[in-house]
């Protein structure tokens, strides 16, 4: 478990040190929407950029307005203090109005502040829709990626390969669809904390490696007899982007809770189904990719994403739901409403909180709304034990 | 809300007073002097319409006449749709459906009421919308969300891609009324035959949308003369543009506002030609006389507005422009791209053009067209490519000869502010001072005007402009 504990809590971790030891390339992305087995695929390692081992703001203060969410203002002042030096290339593709500006504060702070810029550095465009044309335009777009990465890292991503790379990311898929599992069981054995480092850990580790010491924890976790919920509210955490570990700790540590799913941009959620691996692998990418409509930038599928959510919630048989939002991420605090006045309605009780991203000042203000609505549910689990469970619930809305 | 507020229609109210306003100055001027003393509260505003001549009584009697509109449209048997400004209307008025521009209606009402449209805005807070949202939908949608409106019957928005707080404010309205929702996608690039096909494959499934949920077909005749009128209009905006070149321009800064809110809301609609027909006129009177559109004659600084103008209370932004002398050059909002004109041949793959010939003619250039409305064409890809926003303010700027750019929008623009920054940094390296104003153009609760006032001052006087 440390090996992923330290690469979800480090910017760079020992296994990527040692790939660049290798003399191989590696290179950042931005949002869940561009394909990391495309990387894989050149023997290139896709590490997903984050914002934590912030301490400070000077850099991404400068160059992003003070209407920004701070997310990508973390990056951009990661990026600005140096600590991304090891990447070779990096990509900025429009997930939202802050990560697709992204590309110009980064290009306009390397005008101010030597090599921190990657001599790669590439705009992938997402469209807003999966339907027929924008389903074209991003196959499209993953064909000129392939090509632009080819061109400038001198390698070959043929079919066979992407292939071979799905195959190996679904090795992965299937072992986090175990541990999910677990989570679903009456007696929880992994803790949400564990289950969040494993998948942050999945979006900077070299993929061999990952799987290799996933299929170890997952064998391990299975033997386990102890369960960890005894005493505690089964929540989940859902809303804006979050790669910090200290925030599930934030929830877990107050003892009364366990969390027992996530719907996060980093997370279970992107690994909860397998790419299909016959066939086109760009179509299958780019189906499993735009296709799933799980964030809201994807406009108009609001039904579907709490469709998602009920499901995700009656498997793991949440009592609650926490959902947070990154001041000014408009799209997840709009969308946490509509669904807190349809969960609710269901009888499911919901904390809707906004926060900071980055080091956790408000941590305090946090942990009393956190402990007030464990409190709430405490109150609505007695009543509820003598009625319904939550999927009776959910029937009878 | 405050139930006081949920007392009345606000479509209703807002039509009425606009009505009202409309008919003031039809009678003597001792009349229209008597009547202002019963108008305390939206007096200044129709007094500085009035005071700008016919062109003010045309803006005037036009937004009256877009809220008779909305007002009227379900004893006509029409279906209401929401929209955003920078869709054009023009297609929705082919179709017989009746738009609802919630910027427009906002800003009506931020200019209009002494407590602006708070009470609104607020109200979307209350049901859920964060704060940081953008004002300018919240205004006119905390109205619907409350119930206080005409009742829309579809949700059509096209900023995905280029303003999500945009986009968001219209999804989450489509979610919370139940109502049906489409969106077009801009990508990030313009002028690139691969864009022009997304373009137009988008605006098809739109009008297929748009004739599911109204229950009409789209009329290719109506659609031709809608569009012949948009040519129309389009060749006297673009006179206006030529004169807003000239030294010093004949163009009132208020012809700005209306030029666009015009466009916004009756484009391809005689209400509109009227307008445009009335303001060249008395534009070329000016400049046949060789005199500034500015009241007290004397045109002291050229100013172009990289983004929107502020329309808060009375329209105090474009007094205060009359006040000191200061020519106003334009706005994002201001600029069209029809071929033709002279800043588009600066701009290579930025323009569009009007083909009736054919149905598949039509839709291309209406696709074209709505592609390259304000916000969505230039604000859609990294500010410093090809065809995008710094290069149009540039053009703009140097074209127009402004003395200086200044930014203005709202916290919740994102899109914007995520760059304006660098962007701003970048305009002054081409030598045009650069301000940014920290209010909100919509709401003056985030800085009163008076604060915005002195900062402009303070910018003007410390860069050596006035």
């Amino acid at each position: 478990m440390n090996v992923f504990h330290d690469a979800a809590t480090q910017v760079q971790c020992e296994s990527i040190a040692q790939w660049k030891k290798d003399g191989k390339p590696v290179v950042g992305y931005t949002c869940s929407y561009a394909p990391a087995e495309i990387f894989y695929a050149a023997d290139i390692l896709p590490y997903r950029l984050r914002g934590i081992e912030t301490d400070g703001m000077e850099v991404g203060d400068t160059y992003f307005g003070p209407f920004i969410c701070s997310f990508p203002k973390c990056i951009l002042q990661l990026a600005g203090k140096g600590k991304f030096s090891f990447l070779d290339g990096a990509i900025i593709t429009p997930g939202c109005d802050g990560m697709r500006r992204l590309d110009e504060c980064w290009r306009k702070a390397g005008e101010d502040i030597e090599n921190i810029v990657p001599d790669y550095f590439y705009y992938f465009d997402v469209p807003h829709k999966s339907e027929n044309h924008g389903m074209a335009w991003y196959i499209e777009e993953i064909k000129e990626l392939i090509k632009s990465l080819e061109a400038h890292f001198k390698v070959s991503i043929s079919k066979e390969k992407l292939t071979a790379a799905i195959k190996e990311f679904n090795k992965g898929r299937r072992l986090l669809g175990e541990v999910e599992n677990l989570r679903f069981q009456q007696d929880i054995v992994v803790s949400g904390t564990d289950v969040f480092a494993a998948t942050v850990a999945g979006t900077v580790m070299p993929r061999d490696e990952y799987t290799k010491e996933l299929k170890k924890w997952v064998t391990a976790l299975k033997k386990r007899k102890t369960a960890l919920n005894t005493g505690k509210h089964r929540v989940m955490l859902v809303g804006s982007i979050s790669d910090e570990i200290d925030l599930f700790e934030l929830i877990e540590d107050t003892g009364k809770a366990i969390i027992v799913g996530e719907n996060l941009c980093f997370g279970i959620r992107y690994e909860g189904s397998e790419i299909k691996e016959h066939g086109d692998p760009i179509e299958a990418l780019a189906k499993h990719y735009l296709g799933s409509s799980v964030c809201p930038r994807m406009y108009g599928k609001y039904k579907e994403r709490l469709a998602l959510l009920k499901e995700r919630i009656i498997s793991s048989q949440a009592e609650g739901v926490i959902m947070q939002n990154i001041r000014f991420c408009d799209l997840h605090g709009a969308e946490n409403a509509l669904f807190e006045r349809d969960l609710e309605a269901m009888g499911i009780p919901c904390l809707r909180v906004e926060r900071e991203y980055g080091p956790h000042i408000d941590a305090g203000r946090m942990k009393l709304r956190i402990n007030a609505f464990l409190e709430r549910i405490n109150g609505s689990s007695k009543t509820a034990k003598k009625t319904k469970s939550t999927e009776e619930m959910f029937v009878s809305a | 809300m405050r139930p006081a507020i949920q007392e009345y229609n606000y479509d209703w109210l807002m039509g009425r007073t606009l009505k009202a306003a409309a008919g003031v100055p039809l009678g003597t001027k001792k009349e229209t002097e008597l009547t202002y003393r019963y108008i305390p509260y939206y007096k200044n505003v129709a007094k500085s319409f009035i005071d700008a001549g016919d062109p003010g009584l045309q803006t005037l009697a036009m937004l009256a006449k877009y809220y008779e509109n909305i007002l009227t449209a379900k004893a006509q048997g029409k279906k209401i749709c929401a929209t955003t400004f920078c869709n054009s209307p023009v297609i929705l008025y082919a179709m017989d459906i009746v738009p609802v521009t919630f910027e427009i209606l906002t800003a009506i009402g931020a200019m209009v009421w002494k407590r602006g449209m708070f009470d609104y805005m607020d109200y979307c807070c209350e049901i859920g919308m964060p704060e940081t949202s953008c004002s300018s939908q919240r205004g006119a949608l905390g109205a619907v969300l409350g119930g206080l409106s005409e009742k829309i019957d579809m949700v059509i928005c096209d900023t995905p891609g280029v303003c999500d707080t945009n986009a968001n404010a219209f999804a989450f309205a489509s979610e919370y009324l139940d109502k049906p929702f489409f969106q077009l996608n801009y990508p990030s690039s313009i002028g690139d035959d691969r864009s022009q096909q997304y373009h137009i494959d988008d605006y098809k499934e739109m009008i297929k949308f748009a004739e599911q949920h109204s229950g009409n077909k789209l009329d290719y005749d109506r659609l031709a003369e809608v569009l012949k009128e948009v040519d129309k209009q389009d060749a006297m905006i673009a006179d206006l543009e030529d004169m807003l070149m000239l030294k010093p321009t004949p163009v009132p800064p208020m012809y700005n506002l209306a030029l666009y809110a015009g466009r916004f809301c009756f484009s391809g609609h005689t209400e509109y030609t009227k307008l445009l027909e009335s303001m060249v006129k008395t534009a070329k009177e000016y400049a046949a006389a060789g005199i500034s559109g500015l009241k007290n004659g004397e045109e002291k600084l050229r100013v172009f507005m990289c983004y929107i103008d502020h329309y808060t209370v009375d329209v105090n932004f474009y007094n205060y422009l009359e006040e000191r002398g200061i020519a106003h050059v334009g706005s994002i909002l201001t600029r069209n791209f029809k071929g033709d004109n002279k800043y588009v041949k600066e701009m290579p793959g930025s323009s569009y053009s009007i083909d009736t010939s054919t149905p598949d003619a039509m839709l291309d250039s209406i696709a074209q067209m709505n592609a390259r409305l304000p916000m969505v064409r230039s604000i859609r890809g990294p500010y410093d490519k090809k065809g995008m926003w710094l290069e149009e303010s540039l053009v703009c700027a140097k074209m127009y000869d402004a003395d200086c750019v200044i930014y203005n929008g709202t916290p919740g623009c994102r899109n914007t502010w995520g760059m304006v920054k660098p962007f701003a940094r970048d305009i002054e390296k081409h030598g045009y001072p650069c301000h940014i104003m920290y209010d909100d153009a919509f709401d003056d609760r985030v800085e009163s005007w008076e604060a915005t006032k002195e900062r402009l001052d303070e910018f003007f006087k410390i860069r050596g402009l006035l």
